[in-house]
């Protein structure tokens, strides 16, 4: 991977593990637009029908990890799921 | 923005399903058929960074806070069909590997998130056609956020409607409540992707050399976005 994209990952991750610093201090205890319209209309949350394997962590360390574990799944599934299309369409393109 | 389980009526779950499903397929085809092999890495670091960006939830007032969607970004950098795509990814990641937003609202999450935020956002971006970079950056952001919201705030309304109360919200407090809210929030979304945007071209302008306003193809404009 070329130099300039290692770049951006590591100052991702390092710009998140700083924001993530003013989540805890300002914003973790409180719900989005959604959450907080529910709450005001006394409408809860039904039971999950699925249940994740993770979870975004309920302190600065947990959600550093899970976001990094999260950053690294999607930028894999993402190249993953290219290289998949590209030889898809190599083989085809040869036959 | 994500819905959970348990919140909307069957039917309005189908209804979202059956018109997310076909945009999306048809954006993966787009992609796949024009997308540059040198954009992937760009792309899949962008997708993986919104998904950090929105974990990060900023406070809006009264004890509500709210979190960059970041389709408009994706619309900017990779087109419609781009940030489609991306999108989709990230909230299916969410979804199954989290627990963000319901397995059963997935459809409308994507719906809400995926494909009507960039739609709204590349719309702003054809109005203003490359002009007044950093008004239409955030005016599409911003409306993005709105437009979104607007159609959470139906789906609630018409899953009251349908199922006489037992889900949803009831469409005269549903509807202000989540404008409300979201208006304040894509300020925030707003700041935010004009921030980003004018960082990009400064450091990166190789980056803004796509479509500001082409939503219909991945091929870069001939004039570069600088802001």
């Amino acid at each position: 991977m070329k130099r300039k994209y290692v770049g951006a990952i590591v100052g991702l991750v390092l710009m998140f593990a700083i924001g993530l610093v003013g989540f805890y201090v300002f914003s973790a205890t409180s719900g989005d637009g959604l959450e907080s319209t529910m709450e005001e209309n006394g409408v809860s949350e039904g039971e999950p029908v699925w249940s994740a394997p993770l979870d975004y962590g309920d302190d600065y360390g947990g959600s550093l990890v899970m976001g990094i574990v999260g950053f690294f799944l999607i930028l894999s599934l993402m190249l993953g799921l290219y290289l998949r299309a590209r030889s898809r369409k190599r083989s085809k393109q040869s036959n | 923005m994500h819905i959970p389980d348990g919140l909307m009526d069957p039917v309005v779950l189908i209804i979202g399903w059956l018109l997310a499903l076909p945009v999306i397929a048809y954006a993966i085809v787009k992609v796949d058929k024009t997308i540059d092999e040198k954009k992937v890495p760009f792309m899949a670091i962008l997708a993986a960074g919104i998904f950090i960006a929105q974990m990060l939830n900023f406070p809006v007032g009264g004890g509500t806070t709210g979190h960059l969607i970041g389709a408009t970004l994706a619309v900017i950098l990779l087109g419609v069909y781009g940030s489609v795509v991306i999108m989709t990814v990230i909230l299916t990641i969410q979804c199954l590997v989290f627990g963000d937003g319901g397995i059963t609202a997935l459809g409308l999450n994507l719906l809400n998130m995926a494909v009507i935020a960039p739609f709204a956002a590349a719309a702003v971006l054809l109005l203003f056609k490359g002009r007044a970079k950093n008004a239409s950056t955030f005016s599409a952001a911003w409306l993005a956020v709105f437009m979104a919201a607007t159609a959470c705030a139906l789906q609630l309304s018409m899953s009251f409607d349908l199922s006489n109360g037992e889900y949803g919200i009831e469409g005269i407090i549903a509807i202000p409540t989540m404008l409300a809210w979201h208006a304040l929030i894509g300020v925030g979304e707003g700041i935010i992707t004009t921030g980003i945007v004018a960082f990009l071209a400064k450091v990166s302008p190789e980056t803004l050399k796509m479509q500001l306003g082409r939503p219909d193809d991945m091929e870069p404009m001939a004039a570069e976005v600088t802001v």
